[in-house]
Parts: C-alpha cells; sequence; structure tokens
C-alpha cells in the first residue's frame, strides 16, 4: 500500500493529484473553491467572527456571517470551541441576547446530527407526507438541465447555481430559495436538489442538507417554505440580480404564489 | 499488542478526543476511499478541500477501499486495537461495525456541544432548543 504524499509544489499539483486518486470524478467536474482546507484556515476565519453583527445582520446576503461551516463540518473547528469563543465576544454583563442567534445557529448543526443519529433512515427518504398538495410521485427524479447549467428563466436563481458552483458555498438564505425553487417551483424531488447541493457545497452534511431539503419540501415540516420576489429582493440585493423584469417567476403576492405552485391546495 | 487510529472525514482535527491520552498509537491513518467519496456526493470542490486539511494533521494518507485497507493495515501492523470518532455517519458506522468481527474498536465521541442526554422521537428544533438553552450558553455546554 503506497503512502499519499502531504507535500506539493503548489495547489494546481495538489488538485492534479486530486484528481488522479479520485476516479469516479466526472471529467467536466472542473471548478476549485477558493476556501482553503485545514485548521490554520478555519481557526482564522474564526477569529474573525463578530457574532453580534451575525445576530443584526445573518439573513441578508451580504450580512456578516462567519463562513466556518465547511471546517464545523468536517469537524476541524468543534462546535464547543466555536460556541466557547463567541461567549467570549458576547456582552460582559452576562446579557445572552445579541449573541443567541449566533449560538442558535451552532445548536441547530447539534441538533440536527442527534436526528441523524436516532434516525438514519430519515436522510434520503420523506420523513413525512408532501402538504403541497401533491404526491411524491407528482415531483420529477431528476434536476432539470437548466438548473444544473443555471440557464433558468429567473436571473436571481441563475445567480444562485453559479455561485453554489463555483465558490462551494451559498448564503443560507440563497439556499432556501434555490431549494424552494427547485422542489416547489420546477417540482422536482427534494432528493435530486439534496445531491445537487451536496456535490458541489464544502460544508454540504447529510443531516443538515437533505433534513433542511425536507423542511422546505414540507416532509419535515408543516408547510412548504417558500418565498417571492419582494422577499428575495430585500435580502439579495446588490448581490443577486434581482429585477422583476429577470425574475418573472418569482414575482406576485404570496396568495398569489401559492395559488400557482399548489393548485390543490396546501394540507397541514 | 497495539492501537491506531483510523481517523475519518467527520473528525479532521488534532485537537480530537481521538488523539489525548492515553491514546499513544503505533500508526494514525486516513483513507482516501473513492468509492465512498463518490456515495457521499463528494465533487472536486469538497476533495480538494478534505485532501488540503489532511496536509497538517498527524496521519498518514493511504488511497483504497477503506474497510479492506483497514484490515491490511490491522495485519502488518499486528493491531488489535482501533481508535476512530464516533460519528451518526452510517456508512462510517457500517464500516466499524464490519472491523469489530476481528479488532477491538473504540468510538471515541467529539467534546459535546452541549451536556444533554438524548431525547426520545427528536423531531422538531425547539423541542431540543427548549432543553439545550441554557447550557448552550455555558463555556462548555455545561460540563
Amino acid at each position: 500500500m503506497e503512502n499519499q504524499p502531504k507535500t506539493f509544489a503548489n495547489r494546481d499539483a495538489l488538485i492534479s493529484h486530486v484528481r488522479a486518486i479520485s476516479p469516479s470524478l466526472a471529467p467536466d467536474d472542473s471548478h476549485v473553491s477558493d476556501t482553503v482546507g485545514g485548521r490554520e484556515a478555519g481557526v482564522g476565519l474564526l477569529e474573525k467572527i463578530d457574532p453580534i453583527a451575525y445576530g443584526r445582520s445573518r439573513n441578508y446576503l451580504g450580512g456578516a456571517v462567519s463562513y466556518l461551516s465547511p471546517y464545523i463540518r468536517h469537524g476541524i473547528l468543534s462546535l464547543n470551541e466555536v460556541r466557547n469563543f463567541a461567549l467570549e465576544l458576547g456582552p460582559k454583563d452576562g446579557d445572552i441576547k445579541p449573541i443567541e442567534k449566533f449560538i442558535q445557529e451552532l445548536a441547530w448543526r447539534d441538533f440536527w446530527q442527534r436526528v441523524y443519529q436516532q434516525n438514519p433512515s430519515w436522510i434520503w427518504n420523506d420523513v413525512e407526507d408532501y402538504k403541497t398538495g401533491f404526491a411524491p410521485e407528482d415531483y420529477s427524479d431528476t434536476l432539470p438541465e437548466d438548473v444544473s447549467t443555471a440557464q433558468t428563466d429567473c436571473a436571481a436563481i441563475n445567480y444562485f447555481i453559479t455561485t453554489l458552483q463555483t465558490t462551494g458555498y451559498l448564503h443560507n438564505h440563497a439556499r432556501m430559495y434555490l431549494a424552494a425553487y427547485i422542489v416547489h417551483w420546477r417540482r422536482v424531488k427534494w432528493q435530486a436538489g439534496a445531491r445537487f447541493f451536496l456535490a458541489h457545497l464544502l460544508d454540504g452534511d447529510p443531516a443538515s442538507n437533505n433534513l433542511s431539503f425536507q423542511w422546505v419540501a414540507s416532509t419535515f415540516s408543516n408547510k412548504p417554505y417558500f418565498f417571492n420576489l419582494e422577499n428575495l429582493q430585500k435580502f439579495s440585493h446588490p448581490q443577486a440580480p434581482c429585477e422583476e423584469a429577470d425574475n418573472l417567476a418569482l414575482a406576485g403576492s404570496y396568495d398569489d404564489l401559492a395559488a400557482r405552485l399548489f393548485p390543490n391546495g396546501v394540507s397541514s | 499488542m497495539s492501537t491506531f487510529i483510523w481517523l475519518h472525514e467527520e473528525a479532521l482535527r488534532a485537537t480530537h478526543p481521538l488523539f489525548l491520552p492515553p491514546a499513544n498509537p503505533e500508526q494514525s491513518v486516513f483513507i482516501w476511499d473513492d468509492a465512498y467519496m463518490d456515495a457521499m456526493e463528494y465533487g472536486l470542490k469538497r476533495r480538494v478541500f478534505l485532501y488540503e486539511t489532511l496536509l497538517d494533521l498527524p496521519v498518514e494518507i493511504y488511497a483504497g477501499d477503506t474497510l479492506e485497507t483497514l484490515k491490511k493495515l490491522a495485519e502488518a501492523t499486528r493491531a488489535s486495537h482501533i481508535r476512530t470518532a464516533a460519528t451518526p455517519n452510517p456508512r462510517l458506522g457500517q464500516i466499524m461495525d464490519a472491523l469489530s468481527s476481528t479488532l477491538t474498536v473504540e468510538r471515541v465521541a467529539d467534546e459535546a456541544f452541549v451536556n444533554l442526554p438524548e431525547q426520545d422521537n427528536l423531531r422538531r428544533f425547539f423541542k431540543y432548543w427548549n432543553k439545550a438553552k441554557r447550557l448552550a450558553f455555558q463555556p462548555n455546554g455545561g460540563r
């Protein structure tokens, strides 16, 4: 058995080696993220977190998010050490409110891992029925080509797809928008969307990713998650192209969109 | 009677309790398993991120089927004991179960986020959060 190398002349040499020992990779899988692996990079990001600003701005694409998720996903940083570090940055009077959202997001990761431990079969199977007025067989098994190639008729959605494919990262709100678009606008099974995300996200985790997809789809929640263009504009401007003329399928009131997306009515 | 550490993709740091004393391993290894990564849906981006992470870790990297490679390494080093990180990942759990037929497999838990026992029928976040919240705001989760 041959010991694999741990020193390389440069990043390109490392990438070539990874390709050489990964024969299952598709030939057209060519993107590499600027996000670098390793403990040093993870600790560097940890030292820059601002949990108070995060609490105020996290829902906006330009918000003070931490980018720690790939490092937490693979145990490069422990949830415990990230929490301990964040506590040091909180108010000294013991008021937890300003850092509550940051700590709660760490808790979501702990929660999903606990669910995974208890019910590994939930990762790829519907936990509950869809509440969208549709049966599982009404959803396509595969991702449409215009989605995988970022050629849909919605510019904001194409921007999210391209960002996912080139950087290996998507802001949480953009993940929700793209997941809802795939499942509800395109009526594709959440499993196909989950596979697409796992193939590209550096932080993609079977539990967090797939159970969140099920939350969007309504197979692990009380109702389907969807959004309208007004909401997307509020949180995604100016990063994503949000003009109505370029995103007509997303435009409308929530009632209008519900009637369009779920013509059989939403159950609970 | 020797021990070796099998580091897998869910626990990629040298400060994981896996490496803490009394661990005094003969060898620490990571298995680069193409078929496993394909089953996990990992593309080039993720694989590069993982390989970069391995560079500074105190492990030797071997390419091959995880179970077969670990068995061969155990045989070559006459190891009877494997230490690895506990994980809910069932693919890794199955490999640990298969190794257990011939070796002692010790599954070492990571530092807990909150010192909270397992809750039955965990389904909705707020059922968990209502119990976890008080501990989540304490250093080391109330340990």
